[in-house]
């Protein structure tokens, strides 16, 4: 099926996860340095995950507001800058471990648990860490997630035609990492959504022979 | 002074990781559209390249013919970082998570030549309590590479490989090292642990 791109920097934990079992089906990698309408025609959903190449992705933002234009989904994690994307995203500390000492004091204090990206989550596993905040989003968006600061976390609009998401959570590198073992409840609610279809149930797993590649598809 | 080649793929403020200091200079090549030339390039005049967590490894396989060529020239190759493509000669990384990150454990290997010295190595262990954060997956090192430090289950988390090429390939299971310095984490066993690979590499340098 395939019908999600995920915007590929090169970035192992990018690879990690479109490259796991449970999530290859959905997910195709689209290197950013390949990125063109063409590369989008049979997607429904774009996904711009954290440690992507802000330079690459300014250079092609025509193709990502066509693509939202003609009535897809575009997902944002991390960090972004505004020659790109019409808000405002400053660094903050990241807090790794909230959850050892202060376990009822997580990053994110409100989510919006109707959104189908939350829907049925528990509170520990809509937030792990954040990646800084928004102090500025764009005129239509409503907010979906605040920190205990009351600062933007994750926004959504539907003004550019299909809906544009975006959060400084970092959903798909940390679920490439690993090292959180929550974060398929997050991941699968984000699959179901962009893709129309719920990954199985089982924890991700990995596939060696994905690993020492000589070739990649381009 | 070490003259490092950094791979920069445009990810927030990598910059600051690799700062000028007494014992390296720092020049950034960009990815995209004519990495592998503007590589070689760059290489012309340095003395290491360094491969940063967090960096990009299809473009590291196109160019991984002037990786090769930099190594035969006895250079040295810093790679910090998940390789999941196979532009690195001899050694191999995968990821894995079949291992439950509350049991990690790192023990020193070999090290003869004493660069893990003064590294503290339950820093690299835990942080706040929590084991497993720094390093993801395993190296499978290339024959005679020597392994500086294992996991609780005997598997290469940091190799030095001097065997295969004439230069030498310093690599982490993904591991980020960088001079935190620069964020007042001084003492950080990270940069602690880098400071002595740039001390053992600037060693190598051929006059």
């Amino acid at each position: 099926m395939n019908n999600v791109a995920l915007l590929f920097n090169g970035v192992w934990s990018h690879y990690v996860f479109a490259t796991a079992p449970k999530y290859r089906d959905i997910y195709q990698l689209v290197y950013v340095h390949d990125l063109t309408d063409a590369r989008l025609a049979t997607m429904r959903a774009l996904v711009i995950p954290f440690q992507s190449n802000q330079d690459a992705i300014a250079e092609r933002k025509g193709v990502i507001y066509r693509f939202l234009a003609a009535g897809n989904t575009v997902f944002v994690e991390g960090d972004s800058r505004p020659d790109w994307l019409d808000a405002q995203w400053e660094d903050r500390p990241v807090n790794n471990y909230w959850w050892v000492e202060h376990p009822n004091n997580p990053p994110v204090a409100d989510t919006n648990v109707q959104h189908p990206l939350f829907r049925g989550l528990q509170p520990r596993h809509a937030c792990w860490h954040t990646h800084g905040a928004y102090t500025r989003i764009p005129s239509e968006a409503r907010v979906v997630q605040r920190n205990g600061d009351g600062e933007i976390v994750s926004w959504e609009t539907n003004q550019y035609g299909g809906c544009l998401f975006a959060t400084t959570l970092d959903g798909i590198v940390e679920q490439g990492v690993q090292q959180i073992t929550h974060l398929d409840n997050f991941c699968d609610n984000l699959t179901e959504w962009l893709s129309g279809v719920r990954p199985s149930r089982e924890r991700m797993t990995i596939d060696p022979a994905a690993y020492g590649i000589t070739t990649i598809s381009r | 002074m070490l003259n490092i080649v950094v791979i920069h793929n445009g990810i927030h403020e990598l910059e600051l990781m690799f700062q000028p200091t007494a014992e390296a200079s720092y020049t950034f090549v960009r990815t995209g559209p004519g990495f592998p030339e503007r590589l070689a390039a760059t290489l012309a005049t340095a003395d290491a390249l360094l491969v940063p967590n967090g960096s990009d490894h299809v473009a590291m396989l196109d160019a991984s013919n002037v990786v090769v060529e930099f190594l035969q020239a006895g250079k040295t190759l810093f790679c910090f970082d998940g390789w999941f493509t196979a532009w690195i000669p001899g050694n191999h990384w995968q990821m894995d998570n079949s291992r439950r990150t509350i049991e990690i454990r790192y023990q020193i290997g070999t090290d003869q030549h004493n660069i893990l010295d003064g590294v503290a190595i339950d820093e690299l262990i835990f942080n706040h309590g929590i084991s497993g954060w720094w390093a993801c997956g395993f190296i499978t090192p290339a024959a005679n590479a020597e392994v500086l430090l294992t996991d609780t289950w005997g598997r290469a988390m940091v190799v030095l490989d001097e065997a295969t090429t004439p230069g030498r390939m310093i690599l982490t299971s993904s591991g980020p090292l960088a001079d935190f310095r620069y964020d007042g984490s001084n003492s950080n066993a990270l940069s602690h642990l880098y400071r002595n690979l740039l001390e053992y590499s600037s060693q190598k340098i051929q006059p």
